[in-house]
């Protein structure tokens, strides 16, 4: 436990080296509200509510999109181990007592932290902008379905990057097409339950509505059934039995072949 | 007692072959040609507690991936490997503990930070106990002389500084078992020197036991009483650096260089086989018996201003084991 301890202090220090990097981060991630803010704004000048949101409860499903969006995808494993993998960098790791996925998971805790305290500050800021009627109310539910996210997306990353033991050069392949449903699909940029009815059904049986989605609508307080939680907390039964059994062939080949 | 055990070692890779040409890729892709490269093949090998042995052979012959194996960080195709009594593969924490693995082209230290915060994530990933990590780490920093480096960030130190950096993060847990892959690589010769007198050192105090590999000759001789030699995956010797000179060096070179121009070259073709001839300098080898009296005749019958009799050099006897030169 203290191992990883340390690797969250040290991955801490860590990403202070790069302030510029990730000042441009945080800023595509205000320029993303911004902009959806204003495509709603522009849609709410001729109708008042729009499939029972109001305008306000729009903007505070947008701001608390940048929270949890923050909580849940801030993830340097997924730009990292590819490339380590391919690279040979993975040897650093495999030659010693530590398991190479904690170590990602915990860095990844580490950036998700600092990318929380800035979440906040930027809400803060907006809030005082567009002073929208942000209603939360964090209940169990709430933060049980934040905390299963934070490990199907985790999840979700590596067993698409895992298709590097098996073609090294491939190491965003997979993982580019991972993101771009995410951005779409998980409620980041709309509220799912905007979607036709039957598309909203089917993707309940997807892992990506319990990425944004379904924390946030609880988040801000409307009832969520607890079969969505269930939902959620199997997909992350069933990726990380996935993810183990890949990664262990996948650790089987590397070893073979020696990238 | 034997710590290292290697009994018929084979590691082939499988490599698929590339077709040339877009139908040659497309028809790959359906059908694809595997052939075999037989990195290690069927090697044995034992090393005792606290040896240390130079482990060489020209490139591509195998010393990294039998290193990679010993490391568990390949399995082998077949054959048996007993590392401290344990199987490598297996990566056991209490196997990974007790060895480490340096490779000169790779590293292992946090980039962007000062060196000592990677020792102390490796002193909590080794589960070193505070009293020892201190001691351990204040001989290794004596020893290689680097206390004032030690808050510098490891992208601003040189080269040769950052191997020993790297040294340390490797050693932090004290391990028994060293595995040196061209730990003097691209350093200068009087880094590569120090970087010597620091193994030998280590090996000594702690009786670690140590497998180097290295293309510098000056390592290994200095280094290593034992060699290992594979070339093609293949054990060609195995024994007493002194042995492969005493075996291999059946003559020695006689340097001679004459006070007049006048001498030709077939004066001197005579007296041996003629190394090097650059008038008024000539390199002879002779028989090593025969030695003594051939320098007394060209002293003689030409007009010296200096002589030399020395032994070939380490180099020299090393590439003709390496050329396949057979001498047995
Ligand atoms: N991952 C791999 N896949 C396929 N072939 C490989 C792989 N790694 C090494 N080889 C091949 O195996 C042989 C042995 O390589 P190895 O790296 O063990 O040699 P080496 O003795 O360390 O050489 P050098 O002195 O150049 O470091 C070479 O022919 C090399 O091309
Ligand atoms: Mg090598």
């Amino acid at each position: 436990m203290r191992k990883y301890l340390t690797v969250f202090a040290i991955d801490w220090q860590n990403q202070f080296i790069y302030r510029l990097n990730f000042i441009l981060w945080r800023l595509r991630n205000v320029l993303r509200v911004l902009m959806t803010y204003f495509l709603w704004t522009s849609i709410f000048s001729s109708q008042t509510s729009v499939f029972g949101y109001t305008r306000e409860q729009m903007v505070a499903y947008l701001l608390l999109a940048l929270f949890v969006n923050s909580l849940v995808a801030s993830a340097p494993s997924n730009d990292n181990v590819g490339g380590e993998v391919s690279n040979g960098t993975l040897n650093n790791f495999l030659v010693k007592p530590i398991g190479y996925l904690r170590y990602w998971f915990t860095r990844d805790l580490s950036s998700k932290l600092l990318n929380i305290i800035f979440a906040i500050g930027e809400i803060a800021l907006l809030y005082l902008l567009f002073r929208p009627s942000l209603y939360v109310s964090p209940s169990i539910m709430s933060i049980l379905l934040l905390i299963s996210a934070v490990i199907i997306y985790f999840l979700l990353g590596k067993l698409a990057i895992s298709i590097v033991f098996w073609a090294p050069e491939q190491t965003w392949g997979l993982m580019f097409i991972v993101l771009v449903l995410m951005e779409m699909l998980t409620g980041l940029i709309f509220p799912l339950d905007l979607l036709p009815r039957w598309a909203f059904s089917a993707l309940q049986f997807t892992p990506f509505p319990y990425l944004i989605y379904f924390p946030l609508i609880s988040a801000i307080g409307r009832p969520v059934a607890f079969r969505f939680l269930l939902q959620s907390l199997f997909w992350v039964a069933i990726l990380y039995y996935l993810v183990k059994k890949v990664w262990a062939k996948g650790l089987k080949t590397y070893s073979a072949s020696g990238i | 007692m034997a710590v290292i055990e290697v009994k018929n070692l084979r590691k082939y890779y499988k490599v698929h072959q590339k077709e040339p040409g877009l139908s040659g890729s497309i028809r790959s892709l359906f059908h694809r040609k595997y052939y075999d490269v037989k990195a290690v093949d069927n090697v044995s090998f034992e090393i005792g507690e606290g040896e240390l042995i130079g482990f060489i052979g020209p490139n591509g012959a195998g010393k990294t991936t039998t290193l990679k194996v010993l490391s568990g960080l390949l399995y082998p195709t077949s054959g048996h490997v007993s590392v401290l009594g344990f199987t490598p593969w297996d990566r056991k924490p209490a196997f990974q503990k007790q060895f480490s693995l340096v490779m000169g082209q790779k590293n292992q230290l946090w980039w962007d930070l000062p060196a000592i915060e990677s020792f102390i994530l490796n002193k909590e990933i080794y589960e070193v106990p505070d009293n020892k990590y201190k001691k351990t780490l204040d001989e290794l920093v004596e020893l290689l002389d680097v206390a004032d480096i030690l808050k510098v960030q490891v992208r601003k130190l040189s080269l040769g500084q950052r191997m020993k950096m790297e040294l340390i993060a490797a050693l932090i847990h004290s391990p028994k078992i060293l595995f040196l892959d061209e730990p003097t690589i691209g350093l200068d010769v009087v880094m590569q020197k120090k970087m010597r007198d620091f193994i030998k050192e280590y090996n000594h105090r702690y009786r670690a036991t140590i497998i180097l590999t290295s293309h510098y000759m000056d390592d290994v001789k200095e280094l290593c009483d034992r060699v290992v030699i594979i070339d093609k995956g293949k054990l060609i010797f195995d024994g007493l650096l002194d042995e492969i000179i005493k075996k291999y060096a059946d003559h020695k070179l006689i340097t001679v260089i004459f006070s007049k121009n006048n001498v030709t070259r077939a004066d001197v073709e005579k007296l041996g086989e003629l190394k090097e001839f650059e008038s008024p300098k000539a390199v002879i080898s002779v028989k090593r018996a025969s030695a003594p009296k051939v320098a007394a005749k060209i002293l003689e019958e030409f007009p010296v201003a200096d002589i030399n009799l020395e032994e070939p050099q380490i180099e020299d006897i090393i590439r003709e084991v390496f050329t396949g030169k057979d001498f047995a």
